[in-house]
């Protein structure tokens, strides 16, 4: 199995060589197709010219050799067959009487050059009747040979295998240019596609490529990446929400127990760095108790809301404050500065939650709190120990309360 | 060089001779090869001349004066369409009358042969002889005879002065290898 892998991959051909094989296939098959249509043709003109050229020859040898057929004179018939014999092209020349008797003959001194060629082009001899006065009194025969046809053939084949190279050669670019403008806008959907998978750019889009098929399969992707974008979004502002939900408190929308925790944590130690203080303050409402069962539950929860907004009004935007139980809340103080005494902090919480509260069922309702503070190392040099130490502070500031009431 | 020169120039201009060499015809070795072979030639010149009136009369006339050296049997034979009538007449025969397309004229006086010359110039009437071999008593064609084959030879003069036209390529035939170059 893991041995089949490679082997797959390696079987696997990009589009550009697909392409590339089967434009050279096309190109190769137009241009022999061509070429032997482009021969054939050459061959059958070639063959007519040299036909008529034999004739010609032909007709001029009986023209030249009627006399002396008539007067039976060989010596004369030579001379009659005299211009043929500077006409390249022909072998052999016989001229026959009215009884089929030589009469004389003549054969070229040069050799065939192609003799294949020849057989091809002449089988047989041209044979005219020689007339006089509408009788035959004799016939002339005419044997071509190769020798004009060989320099045509040889320069048609030479510049026919030139314009099969040069035909080759552009098909290939162009087919190789059709490759590119094709491979290429391709390659940057791939590319596209590949960025988005790997590096989550959901912002990335196909730009427009110019070919109609490709365009409509970039628009389809765009639109996916429309969508994935959408959703990844969503998908964030979701898991802030948890994230949140699951740090804070839904009621008063302050951090809970467990971000407070983290919070302190990093407070001490950053304070331990910088070798400064900071301050707990906990706070926890009097009688909450009692003003849950009195007024209900919604009124339990309007005094913890007003409660809760009083402690953030006076937070200065670096100090952190959280609900750590049903009616207890904590603040961290950091950094202290001889301004913002933690007391001083903890007098105008009691004076904002002093403000009657609006309870929901329409009576108004004065709720008090108790609030002790610890210093951060003083009280307490770990989390527990000034959680601790708060909250004794707390309760004996309770205890302080009720004996004042 | 330079002498070669003038030499190959003056070849070029020498005026043609007025009588042509003889061309050879195969007689072929039989009991009337000659005659046949007359016959053939005279018919063959005969096809080859072209009468001032234009017509291509069938049948031309010709009239054999004096006795023919090569063959008494005096038929020509006209390749294709046409046919030659043969009328034996005496010189004063001929000359009374005008109907004689050919005059052939074998061996006879010289004074006749002189006389007839002269009344033929000037009208279309086709001479050949066969008892002149150097063409040079003013026939138009000479016939002659040499070992085993039959040749004629062409009064240049003679057809140049006539209203006949010849054949060029009977001419040609005629001027053979000792034409000029």
């Amino acid at each position: 199995m893991t041995g089949k892998a490679p082997e797959r991959i390696g079987a696997r051909t990009t589009l550009q060589k697909l392409l590339s094989r089967f434009h050279f296939g096309i190109t190769l098959f137009a241009v022999a197709l061509s070429g032997l249509t482009i021969l054939l043709a050459g061959v059958t003109a070639l063959r007519g010219y040299a036909d008529r050229n034999m004739e010609l020859a032909a007709q001029l040898g009986a023209y030249g050799v009627e006399p002396a057929l008539v007067f039976n004179d060989p010596q004369a018939a030579r001379e009659g067959l005299e211009p043929l014999t500077r006409i390249p092209g022909i072998a052999r020349l016989r001229v026959l009487d009215d009884r089929g008797q030589p009469l004389t003959q003549w054969a070229s001194p040069m050799a065939d050059p192609a003799p294949l060629l020849t057989r091809m082009f002449f089988p047989r001899p041209f044979a005219v009747t020689v007339e006089r006065n509408g009788s035959a009194i004799g016939t002339i025969e005419v044997w071509g040979d190769s020798s004009t046809l060989i320099d045509y053939v040889r320069i048609g084949l030479l510049a026919g295998l030139g314009c099969l190279l040069i035909t080759a050669l552009g098909t290939i670019f162009l087919a190789r240019r059709f490759e590119y403008e094709l491979v290429k806008p391709l390659n940057e959907i791939a590319t596209v596609a590949h960025d988005v998978r790997l590096h989550r750019r959901f912002d990335k889009r196909v730009q427009p490529l110019g070919i109609a098929e490709l365009d409509r399969l970039g628009g389809d992707i765009n639109a996916l990446l429309d969508e994935l974008q959408g959703w990844q979004g969503h998908m964030e502002s979701e898991r802030a929400m948890l994230a949140h939900r699951a740090s804070h408190d839904t009621l008063t929308a302050m951090p809970n127990r467990d971000a407070f925790d983290e919070q302190l944590a990093l407070r001490i130690a950053a304070a331990d760095a910088r070798g400064s203080r900071l301050a707990l303050l906990f706070i926890d409402a009097d009688n909450f108790k009692a003003a849950n069962d009195n007024f209900g539950h919604a009124a339990g929860d309007a005094v913890l809301v007003a409660l809760s907004a009083c402690i953030k009004e006076t937070l200065r935007e670096s100090d952190f404050a959280a609900r750590i139980g049903g009616d207890e809340f904590i603040v961290i103080v950091d950094p202290i500065d001889v301004e913002t005494a933690a007391n001083d902090l903890a007098n105008r919480i009691r004076a904002c939650v002093a403000q009657p509260v609006a309870l929901p069922g329409g009576e108004t309702y004065r709720a008090s709190v108790s609030v002790g503070a610890a210093l951060y190392p003083d009280d307490g040099d770990d989390a527990t120990a000034l959680l601790t130490a708060a909250d004794a502070a707390m309760y004996a500031d309770k205890l302080t309360n009720r004996s004042r009431v | 060089m330079l002498a070669s020169l003038f030499l190959i120039g003056a070849s070029l201009t020498t005026p043609q001779m007025s009588v042509q060499a003889a061309s050879q015809t195969v007689v072929e070795d039989s009991d009337d090869g000659m005659a046949r072979a007359v016959g053939r030639m005279v018919g063959g010149i005969v096809s080859y001349a072209r009468w001032p009136d234009g017509s291509v009369e069938s049948a031309r006339v010709m009239c054999v004066v004096g006795t023919p050296r090569l063959t008494d049997r005096m038929a020509p034979d006209v390749p294709g369409a046409g046919s030659v009538l043969v009328r034996r007449l005496s010189v004063a025969a001929v000359t009374s009358r005008d109907d004689c397309d050919v005059l052939f004229l074998g061996r006879m006086a010289i004074a006749d042969r002189r006389q007839l010359i002269a009344w033929v110039r000037g009208r279309a009437i086709l001479t050949i002889t066969d008892d002149d071999a150097a063409c040079i008593f003013g026939a138009m064609f000479c016939l002659s005879s040499r070992a085993a084959s039959l040749s004629f030879s062409v009064n240049l003069d003679a057809i140049g002065r006539g209203p006949l036209r010849i054949d060029p390529r009977v001419l040609n035939i005629a001027r053979g290898d000792g034409g000029a170059s």
